[in-house]
């Protein structure tokens, strides 16, 4: 399989002169196993690329057929979705994955198309939308490929998802924060809280299983993309805020034994230079805590084969 | 009054390499009157990057007043909201003058963008500063930042945006984005020449080239000819090109704007001034 970065960026996309190597646009993955239909993870505004992209194979005729894998509604994690040609297109088949809410999801994407805020209607897409709601633990097979997904600690729940095929693994952990300090759920938190403060043992025991949920997803996998987008001290700073720091990302690989670790989900001022300098430093750290994965820093255009050839 | 660029693009950012120059963030504009106070106008992503710059004087001590004018409620011009610093820090206050016959009907809208399927921070009331949203009342002038204001409803494909007239001391800066009929237009009417007479500066948008538009009518954006015919038989002074389609490269909006002067040329607008707007420039009014 092929797996693609379209959008690598968190929260809001930045363009502009000081991330135009790594990329502005938000979360957007796609992993094509061989000779398959894409399977797509995440809507941010990179989606708007890779569909024009699409467009250009059988999506164009009207003859495509996508899945499309959402972590949680966010944002920067859907907000490409209005602009995916392949929906204006009659004939195209787009199946969207999601957590269960308490709407329907069709009723959550529709939101984002209400008149005030965009002018074209979900009913008016012309290809055929398909909501699939997700539980947590849920398996399911996309063609060829094997999908299981595990619950990740953010706010609103945010899901992991793990795509075996071609005899390889992918992991996709966005949204999270680290497995300690806070157990998100639906609750607004509006100050960071004392991170000094022993957690009740429910709330750890919970955070343990969730935390081990997802190094069992990442078992063995050939790449792990993980929401690195704190560095520890800003981590410190906002730790209600959801998003995880490469240290956390590098014990969770480590656990794991993947095969190779990308820092993702960028935040929205990184730079590139910023990027390249966390990249270097935690290369060297990789290197002398004698960790075997490889480390890299999601940018997009970048792409992995991996698996059978 | 001095007016900055922060976003420059229409519909959805589009960072790269090939936007640099203009810039890919989504429409926001400041207004600086010389008395001091500040006016947004728009909530596209640029208001993210205005809101940092914000930070070292009184907004950063929540010391801060601003007003903010939406055109309309599409994503493109609200965007920027929860990445506003400003809206973080207790103390701060804006007004908001949006579309609506009710300000209860523009809060609302904005508190669908906060809905916690959608953003972390689950509703407006837990941004820190305060906000009054109001009504803007349509030909009927109203006084913000020491300035008179009149908003200006106009067509937007099968809905509508406001346009702002701002004017300080005789000198006026017009705001007319997102404007566009979803048929083939037959020119600028009367009421929209009139409402754009003799501006010193006339931000318009110039989403499309007049042949991507021809395919793209149902969406009620601008081509830059629909500016130059417009700000021509208004007689304004300078013409601010705005909102360029998400896919035109910097080549593509130069080359726009090539042709904008041209156009304002064939139509008899030659002492206007020809401004594409880029995103980080400042415009002394």
């Amino acid at each position: 399989m092929k797996v693609r970065f379209w959008g690598v960026r968190g929260s809001i996309p930045v363009p502009g002169r000081s991330t135009s190597r790594y990329g502005g646009n938000t979360s957007c993955v796609e992993v094509r196993p061989r000779g398959a239909a894409p399977i797509i993870i995440d809507a941010g505004t990179g989606l708007r690329r890779l569909g024009k992209s699409l467009m250009e194979e059988s999506f164009g005729d009207g003859k495509g057929k996508t899945s499309i894998l959402i972590s949680h509604t966010h944002w920067d994690h859907v907000q490409g979705l209005p602009f995916f040609s392949p929906l204006y297109r009659a004939g195209n088949q787009v199946h969207i994955f999601a957590r269960q809410r308490d709407m329907h999801l069709e009723a959550v994407f529709s939101q984002q198309h209400d008149s005030p805020y965009f002018p074209v209607p979900l009913s008016a897409m012309h290809a055929d939308m398909h909501f699939h709601e997700l539980i947590e633990g849920a398996r399911f097979d996309i063609g060829k490929a094997r999908v299981t997904c595990t619950r990740l600690n953010h706010p609103w729940i945010a899901i992991a998802y793990r795509i075996e095929v071609d005899g390889a693994a992918v992991v996709y952990c966005a949204d999270t924060a680290p497995f300690a300090d806070i157990l998100f759920g639906r609750e607004f938190i509006v100050t960071a809280p004392s991170l000094d403060q022993p957690l009740p043992a429910d709330v750890l025991a919970e955070l343990a299983q969730m935390r081990a949920g997802v190094v069992a997803l990442a078992k063995n996998a050939d790449l792990l993309i993980y929401d690195t987008q704190f560095t520890i001290d800003e981590y410190r700073l906002r730790p209600h805020w959801g998003h995880s720091h490469p240290d956390d990302a590098i014990a969770i690989s480590r656990d794991a034994g993947v095969k190779r670790l990308c820092l993702f989900h960028h935040a929205p001022l990184r730079s590139d230079d910023d990027n390249d300098a966390i990249l270097a430093k935690y290369r060297h750290v990789v290197q002398q805590q004698g960790d075997r994965f490889e480390l890299a820093s999601a940018y997009e255009g970048l792409e992995y084969t991996l698996g059978d050839e | 009054m001095k007016i900055r660029f922060w976003g420059v693009r229409g519909s959805i950012p589009a960072p790269g390499p090939e936007t640099i120059r203009y810039g890919g963030n989504t429409a926001c504009v400041s207004v600086h009157p010389k008395a001091g106070g500040l006016i947004i106008i728009d909530m596209g992503t640029g208001l993210m990057h205005l809101g940092n710059t914000l930070l070292p004087g009184p907004f950063g001590k929540g010391a801060g007043r601003g007003t903010i004018l939406l055109s309309h409620t599409h994503w493109d011009h609200i965007q920027g909201l929860g990445f506003f610093a400003p809206v973080f820090i207790p103390g701060n206050q804006f007004t908001v003058w949006g579309p609506g016959t009710s300000p209860n009907f523009l809060e609302e809208i904005l508190e669908g963008q906060m809905d916690p399927n959608f953003s972390p921070l689950q509703s407006l009331k837990n941004l820190a500063a305060g906000f009054q949203v109001r009504a803007a009342p349509c030909g009927e002038p109203f006084e913000a930042e020491g300035l008179t204001i009149t908003a200006r409803e106009h067509a937007h494909g099968a809905t509508t945006a406001l346009a702002f007239r701002i004017v300080e001391d005789g000198r006026s800066f017009v705001y007319a984005s997102d404007v566009g009929q979803p048929f083939a237009d037959t020119g600028p009417t009367p009421e929209t020449i009139a409402f754009f007479a003799d501006a010193d500066v006339l931000l318009h948008d110039t989403t499309y080239r007049p042949v991507d538009q021809a395919t793209r009518r149902n969406r009620g954006f601008s081509s830059y000819e629909d500016a130059a015919i417009v700000a021509t038989a208004a007689r304004v002074r300078r013409l601010v090109m705005f909102h360029y389609d998400q896919d035109y490269t910097d080549d593509d909006v130069d080359e726009m704007a090539a042709s904008c002067r041209s156009a304002l040329d064939a139509h008899g607008g030659t002492a206007i001034e020809l401004v594409p707007a880029r995103e980080g420039e400042e415009l002394e009014i």
